[in-house]
């Protein structure tokens, strides 16, 4: 038999085309590599950038009723080159407008006997709406502290305790997770999401473009006076389409690692968290097959929308609703706590999203893994079926059908009418 | 002696939203003889497109039969297909592969021996004189080399029968010409050819047969010289109207 030269010959003109069309180049293959490096490259440069400005400006701050005896913390702050001293009658406004960073009231303590001469409280007034106040308070917070823990040392000190002594109890917190287990979680959470939604844009303009792209194009008719059998057709348009699918999908995954462990890893890590971003390699074989079975179902989805179209404009309006709906279920599993359960095993899109989650984190709960390729295995299957149902009537083969999907389903697969045809 | 084509009762019904049922072509009969160029000559909406559609297969008859190379169209598309070139206004060229690609894709989906494929590619490029545009993308082409491709699709696995549905439609003066000049060639070399058009010019210079066609029904075939006798009129126009108000 010739099929599979057939259809090897119609999938690589199917793939020629695509790789000179630059929309489909763009959304298919730049687009995964190359978005989310740039994206967290543009988040890393303008978070850099903004707390550089704020880390370069000094802060403006009004201390009222400052108590006489505490000289040593006035020297303190007269001393540190990032605080500016202002005077300010009416500090709230001052601060609500920009012209002040932070307001310090001195307080008196109301205790009868307290255990250390001369206490005080601070009220400190900021607007956490402005980074420049924020900065503010962090720094004569710290400069506080520090000037609390002296005069306690000092406390012990003369009372003959040692600081070590001074202390009732210390607090030890252990993270039993590795830097490499902190990355994996973090990947799953934010890998499934992108996962989907990068197939789907990387499915989109191939379904639209074999199918009502062939229409528009008037090249449809061309490809069915070939000598090959309709299916062969079909199918190599449906593997060219899930190619461009899963291969966008592995792309998205491969540079999104990549960048979170070069962009995202140094960034955490400058603020105290240690991650290593990295995928098991004995999950690569599973996320590989899930991602596969992901854009084969919606590749077909995507592909029995599209060929209602008769323009690619009207092809992108009506895969518009399919691709929002195959992502918006994995939105709601971006929670951590969500556990994975035989009914999500069952859900299709979601059950992919989930085993992709537990494969990054090295967990397989084996037949729940079973039942997700079985479930989405059967959605293929159906959806294959129903393609080869529609493509039964000449009149959709044709683009004369003037209807959607639904009117079609309605129509002709639930019984009310089956004939079609072509012109005169 | 077995004829390339023969159509016998064909007939093709389809349900449109805004006319209900309609009846595109209502049991129709011709032949076709080998080398010939067989035109089927009526207006617009007179049913040529479906049945040059039913006899490519693109569409499936309604009813009756149309033998291709003594296959029938209905049950052996693969190989009917395989045996004629179809060529029509609405079969376009893919834009992003180059017309040798373009050539090279269409001869061998249609089962051209791989091993005489090179030969016949160059053939067709300098037949056609695409060579200096040969390696150029086909959405770059004009209106002019985009035909002289589309004419080197369609014969590009050498099939015996050629399905031509309105060619000249769309193309000025000149390319017309030359489309015209294209057919006879393929005349010439032994091709049966079915030819659809509305243009009388042109049907009465290259028509070999003529079967008029009108709201799905033959109403007459023959050579011009025999409808000229049946009907007592000259010219193609006057046997043309003699048949179609005869039938009004």
């Amino acid at each position: 038999m010739s099929n599979g030269r057939d259809i090897r010959l119609l999938y690589v003109r199917e793939l020629r085309s695509a790789l000179r069309e630059r929309s489909i180049v763009v959304s298919s293959i730049l687009l995964p590599v190359f978005l989310y490096p740039l994206l967290l490259w543009i988040i890393y440069s303008g978070f850099s950038f903004v707390s550089g400005q704020t880390q370069g400006f000094s802060s403006r701050i009004a201390l009222q009723n400052f108590p006489a005896e505490h000289r040593l913390l006035k020297a303190e702050i007269e001393g540190d080159t990032q605080i500016e001293l202002k005077n300010s009658p009416n500090a709230e406004a001052d601060i609500r407008e920009g012209r002040l960073d932070l307001a310090a009231e001195f307080l008196p303590v109301d205790s009868q006997s307290p255990a250390l001469k001369d206490p005080f409280r601070v009220r400190i007034t900021y607007d956490s709406s402005k980074d420049r106040s924020s900065q503010a308070r962090d720094r004569l917070t710290d400069l506080l502290t520090r000037y609390r823990n002296f005069i306690l040392d000092s406390k012990a000190n003369d009372l003959g305790i040692s600081p070590a002594e001074f202390q009732q109890f210390w607090v030890d917190t252990r993270n039993v997770a590795t830097s490499r287990q902190m990355g994996r979680f973090m990947l799953g959470l934010m890998l499934p999401i992108f996962l989907v939604i990068m197939l789907a844009i990387g499915c989109m303009h191939p379904a639209i473009d074999s199918t009502a792209g062939e229409r528009e194009k008037s090249t449809w008719e061309t490809l069915m006076t070939t000598a090959t059998p309709r299916r062969n057709i079909i199918i190599a348009k449906y593997l060219y389409v899930a190619t461009m699918a899963s291969m966008a999908a592995v792309l998205n995954v491969a540079s999104m690692v990549l960048s979170m462990k070069s962009i995202l890893a140094p960034l955490l890590s400058g603020s105290g968290e240690d991650y290593t971003f990295t995928i098991p390699l004995g999950s690569v074989p599973l996320i590989l097959l899930v991602t596969i079975l992901l854009g084969m179902f919606v590749a077909a989805g995507m592909m029995i929308i599209a060929s209602f179209a008769r323009t690619y404009r009207e092809g992108q309006s009506m895969v518009g609703p399919f691709y929002v709906a195959t992502f918006m279920p994995v939105l709601f599993l971006q929670s951590p706590g969500i556990v994975f359960t035989p009914k999500l095993a069952l859900m299709p899109i979601v059950n992919v999203a989930m085993v992709f989650r537990e494969a990054l984190a090295g967990v397989y709960h084996w037949p729940l893994i079973g039942l997700t390729l079985a479930s989405e295995s059967l959605c293929i299957v159906l959806a294959l079926w129903l393609a080869a149902s529609i493509l039964r009537y000449e009149d959709f083969l044709l683009g004369s059908y003037s209807g959607n999907f639904v009117r079609f389903v309605k129509q002709r697969l639930l019984g009310k009418r089956a004939t079609g045809g072509g012109k005169g | 002696m077995n004829e390339p084509v023969v159509v016998n009762q064909l007939a093709k019904t389809f349900f449109d939203e805004a006319r209900g049922e309609v009846h595109a072509v209502e049991g129709i009969d011709f032949e076709c003889h080998a080398g010939e160029i067989f035109g089927l000559l009526g207006a617009n909406g007179a049913g040529k497109t479906t049945t040059l559609r039913m006899l490519s297969t693109i569409i499936a008859p309604t009813s009756g039969s149309a033998i291709i190379m003594g296959h029938d169209v209905a049950k052996e598309g693969e190989v009917v297909r395989k045996s004629l070139g179809f060529y029509s206004a609405s079969t376009a060229l893919y834009p992003r592969l180059t017309a040798k690609e373009t050539i090279e894709f269409f001869a061998r989906i249609n089962r051209y021996p791989p091993e005489k494929l090179a030969e016949r590619v160059d053939y067709l490029i300098t037949r056609f004189g695409i060579a200096a545009y040969a390696n150029a993308r086909v959405d770059k082409l004009s209106t002019g080399m985009k035909q002289k491709v589309s004419i080197a699709r369609t014969v590009a696995h050498d099939p015996p029968i050629l399905i031509f549905d309105e060619p000249t439609v769309g193309l000025d003066v000149l390319n017309a010409l030359e489309m015209q000049e294209v057919i006879k060639e393929f005349r010439a070399q032994g091709k049966t050819i079915l030819f659809s058009t509305h243009i009388m010019s042109e049907a009465e210079k290259l028509c070999d047969r003529i079967g008029i066609i009108h709201n799905g029904r033959i109403l007459a075939c023959g050579t011009l010289d025999e409808l000229r006798l049946a009907t007592g009129v000259h010219y193609l126009e006057d046997i043309f109207v003699h048949y179609v108000k005869g039938r009004a």
